[in-house]
């Protein structure tokens, strides 16, 4: 059975973009949010495998809200590099952090396979 | 004695004199203006009651107790900042100097006294200027940080998902992968001008290479706007001037073009001797307020740093007019 997904990030062209390259390995993308409060409304409703979550949110700051994000596994996504928000990262609880260019299935597995 | 009095007659600094039991013996003309009293109505009262304020009488009084009694002196021949009162109550912040005179009998008191309050207040000015300057500064990069992130960046990292997709579909799907490639060469396109708009609303190289004619007519072309120009100096002029002046015409260009709800307005140069004048006028609708946008203090920052000048008229209903003028040593 293939890794659902829910991606949220309020760039149009992101969720696009990782909708395509997520859904051409085999991830199946059942949810796009483009807020923090939507994102943790969708993640309770949809249970997803893996939550992408945008650390830069219209009304939020993705780092404060891994936490409330129910998923077994959540990524902190960013253009920023993972040296740009390193003690964030660890601080925030998040499963771990890909830079947005970076995203690829075998990455995500990769993250996902930490547990 | 005269000799003295024409001396004191012609100080700057006020001199006040006054004896071992506080009394004041006399005051000099500076004295006179700046305590607003006249030296009849105060000779022979005591100093305390006169110009100093309330709240330091008492230290005064006792300080002058001690010293009588052969006490260290903590005041005399050193200059000290403090408050002091003139007639009417006021304060007025002064520097002075205190020194004992060395005569036969009871000793004599002289204090020099400058009124400090204008260097203070413009110290305060230029404290807040400067504050002002690094908060415009700070908000501009910030500024650039957003753009950046929110524009290039997100195209980039488009791109890299674009051509990860491609090279997956090359073999199995060629078509799919041209038209990936397709798209990943707008996204590189889209990029490129994204970072070319914020190479040139840091400092457009036409500015630098050109001067301030080819430069306005440059951004004017690339704003929603029909603007008039008028009064471009033929020459070039001090790049500090020329960029201060380019940036406070962006500015209110582009608040025009957001806010005034008009599609015209009016830019106006005059060069003088040693001044430019920038006039940046709409008639839309009006109402701009210097405290809403970082943009126009930020720029009132700037003008301030040239010994310029920038003024904001925007009645509601009667459009906006942005004036600053710029000394340009020319």
């Amino acid at each position: 059975m293939p890794r659902t997904v829910l991606i949220v990030d309020d760039h149009a062209g992101f969720r696009r973009q990782a909708r395509r390259v997520l859904e051409a390995e085999g991830y199946e993308v059942v949810g796009e949010a483009t807020t923090g409060a939507a994102g943790i409304a969708a993640a309770s409703e949809l249970r997803p495998d893996v939550v992408l979550l945008d650390v830069h949110l219209p009304d939020a700051n993705g780092f404060d809200i891994v936490s409330r994000v129910l998923a077994p596994t959540v990524v902190l996504i960013s253009t920023h590099d993972r040296q740009d928000y390193a003690e964030l990262i660890s601080r925030s609880g998040a499963r771990g952090f890909l830079s947005k260019d970076q995203l690829c299935g075998a990455t995500l597995e990769a993250l996902v396979a930490e547990a | 004695m005269s000799d003295l009095k024409a001396v004191l007659n012609a100080a700057l600094d006020c001199v006040v004199m006054m004896d071992h039991e506080g009394r004041i013996v006399g005051i000099n003309p500076a004295a006179e203006r700046t305590f607003a009293i006249k030296e009849d109505e105060a000779r022979g009262r005591e100093m305390a009651d006169i110009i100093i304020p309330p709240t330091l009488r008492e230290a005064h009084r006792r300080g002058l107790q001690r010293l009588l009694e052969g006490g260290e002196p903590h005041v005399l021949d050193r200059r000290i900042e403090v408050t002091a009162q003139r007639a009417d109550g006021s304060l007025v912040p002064v520097e002075l100097t205190i020194t004992k005179l060395d005569i036969e009998g009871p000793p004599l008191f002289v204090g020099y006294l400058r009124d400090i309050g204008d260097r203070i207040e413009s110290e305060e000015a230029l404290r807040r200027s400067r504050m002002q300057l690094l908060r415009a500064t700070d908000e501009a990069r910030r500024r650039l940080e957003r753009d950046l992130h929110d524009g290039a960046q997100q195209r980039l990292v488009g791109l890299a998902l674009t051509l990860r997709l491609a090279r997956a579909q090359v073999e199995q799907n060629p078509a799919a992968a041209i038209a990936l490639l397709d798209e990943a060469q707008e996204d590189l396109a889209s990029a490129t001008e994204e970072l070319r708009e914020l190479a040139r609303g840091l400092h457009p190289a036409v500015l630098t290479d050109g001067g301030l004619g080819p430069a306005l007519r440059g951004l004017i072309a690339r704003l929603p706007l029909e603007v008039a120009v008028t009064g471009v100096p033929d020459s070039r002029l001090p790049i500090d001037v020329e960029s201060t002046a380019y940036f406070v015409v962006a500015e209110a260009l582009t608040n025009v073009a957001r806010y005034a709800g008009t599609q015209r307005a009016l830019v106006e140069l005059r060069l003088d001797d040693h001044r430019l004048a920038i006039e940046v006028r709409d008639h839309g609708r009006g109402g701009a307020d210097m405290g809403a946008g970082t943009g126009l203090r930020g720029l009132a920052a700037r003008v301030a740093v040239h010994d310029g000048m920038l003024s904001v008229a925007s009645p509601p209903g009667e459009g906006t007019t942005v004036h600053v003028e710029v000394p340009c040593g020319s």
